[in-house]
């Protein structure tokens, strides 16, 4: 399993809670040595699917691994996975330190990692607090701190960017950076995609459950790049570029807006259905309302030409 | 598993619920002892009198009522798991759920044992000197009284295992705290009262704490020593293997 090593394999992965099925037949790859965004919006189930993965939620179908195994069969699994998980409780009685120290002890660390990792994170400070007086934004800190601790090739961090202020965030990228470029494999989810775009190199993007989208980002950039025309003859051009394959959406008076063929497809159907172009630009796509049209739940097209005048 | 036990002594003694257990159990047990001395002087008491083996063996069974705070510490040290989620950790750092279970199987006896022998030195700190004020002559060694003694470290051990097993089986903090104190308070002291159940009230666990001592305040029948403590242990035991197998494995969300 020697190939497998930090590949993170989600396999069929399916829970339902009750009447609510919060995971549904979702697969999906992270390779070793990248940074993927887990992208939904909230309740798309990421946070039990990052669950199963890390064995804290028993799936009723599927299986997931890391490195090749299941996470309850890891050897030293804090070594091999650190996790920081939405909601990750600490004791608010005990202080930042004390409670690396306990999982220091039980992983067989040096005490010395605890104040190493707490360093790390900026918690220097205040670490001999009690966690009760911590805020969101340190106890996010604290999360990642944990996870840090086995210096492990595989990091899972759920909405690791909440509670951080702008600043915090911008950390958190710097200090994700490092790691990828060390080898890191990092799987980090989110329900905003422009809180962790200029961080991840591939996106998994789920919705109610299901898998919506796999692949890097500059692939789903272009795919939903989009070329808009202006012509006089507005029906005759989309009717060709329907016929085509294209998908178009009428864009102002004179504009069509064409989406799924690129530009230079687009000028040669024009030409060859005899349609006078009276300018034809293409469009780099936002990412961002990409997003939310691929997690909406409306359909994609009207979704995505919102506010386009 | 060495590694997890001494990481589970180590989320007991970084917070100080342990020293408030720890105070209050010694506080019973003085309070306890001071009644039962002064009591003894009473002829209409309960109480042998204290210059009897019966009487003196009573006296130092009071670190008994250690037992139910060791047991509450027990249940808390469990549920508080999943009260304040630090169970998302510690299953991430041990994912057989059951070795943290047995890990506290182990922890929280030996914790109990420490509070036994810390309220065995409390009354023997009160009994001696009082007693000797009295004119009465206790030798530690005689009269069954290093028997009694031990009973009361085995008992508060045990305890420790029927914490940890009902905290095990019902997660929930405040459920296993109440079910705990309302069953030794309430329901217990109640049943051993019922003629028609003293076949087997012996077997409860409250009786069969009782029974390590040899020495309780209601009339009745013990088990022998080791029989109370194989029931004791057994109760323990029976309940955190229900619950490493219902409960502990359910969904951490």
């Amino acid at each position: 399993m020697a190939g497998d090593k930090g590949r993170v394999m989600v396999d069929g992965l399916t829970k339902t809670f009750g009447s609510v099925r919060a995971v549904d037949g979702l697969s999906f790859a992270v390779e070793p040595g990248s940074i993927t965004g887990f992208l939904g919006p909230n309740g798309a189930g990421k946070t039990t699917t990052l669950r199963m993965l890390l064995g804290l939620v028993t799936p009723d179908a599927g299986s997931a691994t890391i490195s090749g195994r299941p996470y309850a069969a890891l050897t030293a699994p804090s070594d091999e996975v650190g996790a920081a998980l939405e909601a990750t409780g600490f004791h608010p009685a005990r202080s930042g330190r004390a409670h690396l120290s306990v999982y220091c002890r039980i992983n067989g660390y040096s005490r010395r990692r605890a104040d190493e990792v707490l360093e790390a994170v900026g918690l220097t400070e205040a670490a001999r607090r009690p966690v009760g007086g911590y805020s969101l934004g340190m106890r996010q800190r604290l999360a990642l701190a944990a996870a840090l601790l086995g210096d492990p090739p595989v990091l899972v961090l759920d909405e690791p960017a909440n509670g951080l202020d702008p600043e915090g965030i911008a950390w958190l990228r710097g200090l994700l950076r490092d790691l990828a470029a060390r080898g890191c494999t990092v799987l980090v989810s989110s329900h905003v995609l422009s809180e962790v775009q200029q961080l991840v190199d591939r996106v998994v993007i789920v919705n109610n459950g299901r898998l919506v989208r796999q692949g890097s980002l500059a692939e789903l950039s272009a795919e939903h790049a989009t070329v808009l025309v202006r012509t006089p003859q507005v029906g005759q051009f989309r009717a060709a570029l329907e016929q085509a394959g294209a998908r178009t959406v009428s864009a102002g008076r004179d504009g069509v807006r064409v989406l799924g063929m690129d530009a230079t497809e687009v000028g040669d159907r024009a030409f060859a259905a005899g349609v006078r172009l009276h300018a034809l630009v293409s469009q780099a796509s936002d990412l961002e309302r990409v997003f939310l049209a691929l997690t909406s739940d409306d359909p994609a097209p009207a979704a995505a030409e919102k506010g386009v005048a | 598993m060495a590694r997890l036990i001494a990481g589970e002594f180590e989320k007991l003694l970084s917070t100080r619920l342990w020293l408030w257990l720890l105070l209050g159990s010694a506080g019973l047990t003085a309070l306890y002892a001071s009644l039962t001395i002064v009591n003894a002087d009473n002829p209409d008491t309960w109480v042998y009198p204290l210059s009897t083996g019966a009487g003196q063996r009573t006296l130092f069974s009071v670190g008994q009522g250690a037992g139910s705070l060791v047991a509450v510490l027990g249940a808390i040290g469990l549920t508080s798991e999943f009260r304040h989620r630090t169970a998302t950790a510690t299953f991430l750092a041990t994912p057989r759920r059951s070795r943290v279970v047995a890990a506290k199987l182990v922890t929280f006896p030996l914790l109990g044992a420490a509070y036994g022998l810390v309220c065995v030195v409390v009354t023997i700190a009160i009994a001696l000197p009082w007693l000797s004020t009295k004119n009465i002559d206790v030798s530690l060694v005689a009269h069954g009284i290093p028997g009694t003694l031990a009973g009361v470290i085995a008992g508060a051990t045990l305890f420790g295992l029927v914490g940890v097993g009902i905290g095990a089986l019902l997660r929930d903090q405040v459920g296993a705290v109440v079910v705990l104190l309302v069953y030794l308070f309430v329901a217990e002291p109640i049943l051993t009262r019922v003629e028609a159940f003293n076949a087997w009230t012996p077997y409860l666990p409250g009786p069969a704490a009782s029974a390590l001592t040899q020495v309780s305040l209601t009339n009745q029948d013990f088990l022998a020593p080791w029989q109370g403590g194989l029931v004791l242990a057994g109760y323990g035991l029976a309940l955190a293997l229900a619950g490493a197998r219902l409960t502990i494995r359910r969904d951490v969300m």
